[in-house]
């Protein structure tokens, strides 16, 4: 072992850093987006800011899939949450969603949704989900 | 929203940016671009959203808005612009439009430079925002 190898050493690239789990935040209230995008950065996750159902729609058929989709119910358009979420299931059946609603009950999202959460909702119980929800592609 | 963080404040660790734009690959494209070159980047959808965004952020850490300039709803991008600098006049402004809306952006809404031509290339945007943010800087003593 001498210079030579230390120098061979330094030739290697660097292990590149494993991706980041990508959410797609489904939201049309801006403050509610901002801070939800904000506090999932800040986790460490990649964020796409969808400010409704057909912007979602856009993303999903242009952009490779992400690891998760946080959707509210109730938006402006043509695609409410729970269509949204119908959708992924049947065409992107990897991909993880979470339903959120002020006004709709966990009911609904049964079969839709691989978790449901009450509006108003605490950042850090949402970054949890969605930690648990990667943490289970990431294991063998 | 609020955290045990923070009340909802909008909190400043670096320069950050609000790109105002109704089409999402837009804003995802120019967000990442700019988040990859180190700023903090607000993505709001329309004029309306972006107004919430600065009356919400209470300490002037936007420093650059750049927006559409057509844009669906009551406001487009140059209405935005004048209410920004009415509202935040230390506040930087880049409006980005057709080149057939750039007759329109005549007088002092272009202080600030000539209006962004859409499509635009990333590095211009980037180019015209690190220039804005150092004039804006006080000279050293």
């Amino acid at each position: 072992m001498g210079m030579g190898m230390a120098a061979a050493d330094c030739q290697q690239p660097c292990a590149a850093p494993p991706p980041r789990a990508v959410v797609l935040i489904v939201e049309d209230e801006i403050l509610i987006r901002m801070l939800l995008a904000e506090a999932l950065r800040q986790a460490d996750f990649e964020v796409i800011e969808a400010a409704n159902g057909d912007e979602a729609l856009s993303v999903l058929h242009t952009s490779p899939d992400p690891d998760v989709l946080i959707t509210d119910v109730r938006m402006p358009g043509s695609i409410d949450g729970f269509a949204l979420a119908a959708y992924v299931r049947r065409a992107k059946p990897g991909l993880k969603v979470i339903i959120t609603s002020g006004h709709a009950g966990p009911d609904g999202a049964i079969g839709l949704a691989d978790a449901f959460l009450h509006k108003p909702y605490e950042l850090s119980a949402i970054v949890a989900r969605i930690r648990m929800l990667t943490k289970d592609d990431e294991d063998p | 929203m609020k955290t045990p963080e923070n009340d909802g404040a909008i909190i400043a660790l670096q320069e950050t940016v609000l790109v105002v734009d109704d089409e999402v690959l837009v804003r995802m494209v120019i967000g990442a671009y700019l988040r990859d070159c180190g700023y903090r980047v607000i993505e709001a959808a329309s004029a309306d959203e972006a107004m919430l965004v600065i009356e919400q952020d209470k300490e002037g850490v936007v420093s650059v808005v750049l927006t559409d300039v057509e844009m669906p709803g009551e406001r487009d991008g140059f209405a935005l612009a004048q209410w920004i600098r009415q509202r935040r006049p230390g506040c930087e402004v880049i409006l980005a439009g057709t080149p057939a809306r750039a007759a329109d952006a005549a007088g002092d809404l272009c202080e600030q430079g000539p209006m962004l031509s859409k499509p635009y290339e990333p590095q211009v945007v980037l180019d015209r925002i690190r220039r804005l943010l150092t004039l804006r800087r006080p000279p050293p003593r």
